[in-house]
């Protein structure tokens, strides 16, 4: 056995960690005698160093020891929080993330010994405490002593045989210690036999495991509770060994003693203390099974070590879907029963079928459920971003989230945090004012930004809001204008929602300097690709003065869509039903042509039409139709009159990818096999219109 | 996938590696058999509005939809109509992406060692020359190794 198999598992609890000491440090910042805070920051900390050196990443261990001690220090009170801590300290978080990311990609930490942060770190103690530190100082642990409880110290019971008592013997010749441990793990443990190896490893770098109750073979299979037992022999102390135990997650508790007597226990001489740890990630979610994302679409070319991306599922969600499939599985035998009898009436078919349907559409929101993940995972590291922000820009600013629990497809949520990312710096760059610009102006001196999540029918809406300057339109028409992406007199009729558009448009920015946080161009027309490939779209609102909006809107899942079936020639194709608003029969006389484009007047709109056969080269001979079939779609405020041929009807339709290596000019955003087996090709209705 | 890997792995032996000889045209070409995945029969193609010329569109692979590119047009050979030996050879090139490849008939696998390879003496510039990385014989039969990777990767031909 080696440690890779453990490695997901890792990468999963560091992640967490990480996040927690973020956010709890954020905390501890603007609440500096939060104790509750400190015990967190200390007990994530504690558990990080141990996982790593269980892991053997030597560099993210020594790393985390040394903010350990920092946190050892502020706990007792012999240092206080100062802005300077705070950020030595998140730098040392940003240096284990990129450990970590390391771990992810090569599962190696890499070679980034970061002796800046930890001369930092060693420098902050040194202050604080006004004594020079050791760098490799005995571990401190955390003890709370609690009288020993004799029922739980279970290694007392383990039998030995003769080859046991010949090597205890021996041991005694050798003047080695000899220790009896039981390890209680935590009761919401989920890979118990895993915590059980990690033990049993890092005890075995360090002595010899004599005897274990339950035997190696039951544990590696789970076969045991929450506890078990060890005879270990060693030249380590007491307190080394049980530190080394307590440094694997969840273990709750560890027992143990000299093993002086193998025929009757040692009864008086009790002086032990228990140290308790308890995990605050397990305690926290008792969600239980890992399933695998397949996600159809957006898959990343697999590397060579790529770790599996999971998805925690709430149990309650899996029983739904149990009870589904069963379900599905009476109506398959419904109808397999009624196959057999002929004199059946048709009504009975028609029963069964709308049964499976009913079941089908129901497995099918249920599976989705399962894929949803909320959006906190990727917004809960907007708030430290923010403050880095702040201190950078010199710029007093607030960052406000609601919504956090709104819950987006796994794909989604993979792929909005860059674009929520770049917004929010946007915000804080170009739309917030300075402090003293705001109070010249008579706004508050802090500004605001917030993020707020909603669901919205179909759709998940996330709004970047800031109360800072708004754009202002006319600098941007005369931007845009500077750059030649208009002329003068385009400028003049554009409507100020046509204005603000052109900020989406490729190299284009109004930050009249450049700085490294934003304003090189490659803004915001990065984040409308983005979100446009995830299937959403974004709009922009602002008042001059007041503040500014961006607007996002996502599909809930990219996974299974609603979509209108049509015929173009013998061809079909879907269009996602989100886009559509209406069909019309339009008649040829209705058709006319403005600036040699063919548009109809729909109830006082004029929309352009889009012949499809044209676009989509289709060869098939014309149908001689009086009347033309247009699916009128919109993209934003835009619409457009998709010309079809043939309707087919509403489908549910499964997407799924046609590959990277076949061009299709984006018209073409996926695909999805009919039920006879035929492949449709789903239409990008953003890029058509 | 785990018998590909294994396929892949075990290739790479005194033995030589293994082609499955393809016949496109009036020449025979060979396919590593370690990127390929399986071999279908002709079926109903979806073709791509603007895709590249040489593919033909996507395919229903047991629930998945792969291109499907044609090995006559890639090597400049014009069209002719699909017969009942028309094969579409499925290779997968990493853990998602399949692609299919139309050829006129499946012949047979050989074994040809790595060192019995020719390296092809005709020039490279012509367009279609660049896709062989060697020439194998076998009973006389003179095969031309084609290097897919080579044949996948974009804007080589222009449509």
């Amino acid at each position: 056995m080696d440690t890779s198999q453990y490695l997901d598992i890792f990468i999963d609890e560091t992640r967490e960690h990480l996040q927690n000491l973020n956010e709890f440090l954020l905390v501890l910042e603007k609440e500096p005698d939060n104790e509750d805070t400190i015990n967190e920051i200390f007990r994530a900390a504690h558990s990080l160093k141990g996982m790593a050196g269980t892991m053997g990443f030597k560099r993210m261990q020594r790393l985390t020891h040394d903010m350990e001690n920092l946190f050892q220090e502020v706990r007792n009170g012999n240092i206080t929080v100062s802005s300077k801590l705070v950020d030595i300290l998140f730098r040392g978080l940003d240096a284990l993330e990129s450990y970590l990311k390391n771990v992810q990609e090569t599962s190696d930490e890499g070679e980034e010994e970061n002796e800046d942060i930890i001369k930092g770190l060693s420098e902050v103690l040194s202050e604080g405490t006004g004594k020079p530190v050791q760098n490799n100082s005995e571990l401190e642990k955390p003890k709370a002593s609690v009288p020993i409880r004799t029922d739980k110290c279970k290694y007392r019971n383990i039998e030995i045989g003769d080859s046991e008592k010949s090597v205890i013997d021996k041991v005694r010749d050798e003047h080695k210690n000899l220790f009896g441990i039981t390890v209680w793990l935590s009761e919401t443990c989920i890979l118990k036999s895993a915590r059980a190896f990690l033990v049993f490893r890092a005890l075995e770098e360090k002595g010899e495991i004599i005897r274990s109750m339950p035997s190696a073979e039951e544990i590696e299979d789970e076969e045991f509770e929450f506890d078990f037992s060890l005879l270990f022999v060693t030249e380590e102390s007491a307190d080394s060994v049980k530190s080394m135990i307590l440094n694997v997650s969840e273990i709750v508790e560890v027992y143990l003693e000299p093993y002086s007597n193998y025929k009757k226990p040692p009864a008086a001489e009790i002086e032990e203390t228990v140290a308790e740890v308890t995990d605050k990630s397990s305690e926290v979610k008792q969600t239980a099974a890992k399933t695998e994302n397949k996600a159809p679409a957006k898959q990343t070319k697999a590397g060579a070590k790529h770790t599996a991306r999971s998805v925690r599922v709430d149990i309650e969600k899996l029983d739904t879907l149990m009870n589904l499939v069963s379900e599905l599985i009476i109506a398959k035998n419904g109808l397999v029963s009624f196959s057999g009898v002929e004199s059946q009436t048709e009504m009975v078919f028609k029963e069964q079928i709308e049964y499976l349907e009913r079941v089908t559409t129901n497995l099918h929101e249920s599976v989705m459920k399962v894929r949803m993940v909320p959006i906190e995972s990727v917004v809960n590291r907007f708030p430290r971003m923010i403050r880095d922000l702040s201190k950078k820009l010199n710029k007093k600013m607030e960052l406000y989230m609601s919504g956090e629990e709104t819950e987006l497809d796994r794909t989604v949520i993979d792929e909005i945090g860059d674009p929520l990312m770049h917004l929010l710096r946007n915000s804080a760059d170009h739309g917030l004012e300075n402090n003293n610009d705001r109070i010249a102006k008579g706004k508050p001196e802090v500004g605001s930004i917030f993020l707020d999540a909603y669901q919205d029918g179909n759709n998940v809406v996330i709004e970047v809001r800031d109360d800072g300057a708004g754009i202002d339109v006319e600098k941007v028409k005369t931007k845009a204008v500077e750059k030649g992406h208009i002329t003068y007199e385009q400028a003049d009729k554009m409507s100020e929602k046509e204005a603000i558009d052109l900020l989406f448009k490729p190299s284009f920015s109004t930050a009249e300097q450049i700085s490294d946080i934003s304003g090189r161009g490659v803004g915001l027309d990065v984040v409308r690709t983005n979100v446009e490939a995830l299937g959403g779209n974004i709009e922009a609102k602002t008042e001059l003065g007041v503040g500014s909006t961006f607007i996002i809107r996502l599909p809930l899942t990219l996974a299974i869509i609603q979509a209108l079936m049509t015929e173009v020639g013998h061809e079909k194709y879907a269009i996602p039903l989100g886009s559509i608003q209406t069909i019309e029969d339009v008649e040829p006389k209705d058709i006319k042509y403005i600036h040699g484009k063919e548009v109809i007047n729909l109830r006082g709109n004029v929309i352009p039409i889009i012949r499809l056969r044209e676009v989509l080269d289709v060869v098939d001979e014309e149908n001689e139709n009086s009347n033309i079939t247009a699916v009128i779609v919109n993209k934003g405020d835009k619409q457009a009159g998709l010309v079809i041929d043939n309707l087919i009807g509403q489908q549910e339709i499964v997407i799924k990818s046609i590959g990277q290596y076949i061009n299709n000019a984006k018209m073409i955003s996926g695909s999805t096999i009919l039920g006879d087996g035929e492949v449709a090709l789903i239409l990008d209705v953003n890029t058509l219109v | 996938m785990a018998e590909l890997e294994y396929n892949k792995s075990s290739n790479v032996n005194i033995d030589g590696t293994q082609y499955i000889v393809v016949k496109v045209g009036n020449e025979q070409y060979g396919i590593d058999i370690g990127i390929v995945d399986n071999i279908v029969k002709m079926q109903r193609i979806t073709r791509v509005p603007k895709s590249q010329i040489y593919y033909k569109g996507v395919i229903n692979l047991r629930g998945d939809v792969v291109p499907v590119m044609s090995l006559r047009t890639k090597l400049d050979m014009g069209e002719i109509d699909y017969t009942n030996s028309t094969r579409i050879i499925i290779t997968k090139f990493d853990a998602n992406a399949f692609v299919g490849f139309i050829v006129d008939e499946v012949m047979q696998i050989v074994t040809i060692k790595d060192d019995e390879l020719e390296s092809p003496s005709f020039s490279k510039a012509a367009d279609t020359n660049k896709y062989i990385i060697g020439i194998g014989k076998h009973n006389d039969i003179l095969i031309s190794i084609l290097d897919m990777n080579a044949v996948v990767d974009e804007g080589q031909i222009s449509q």
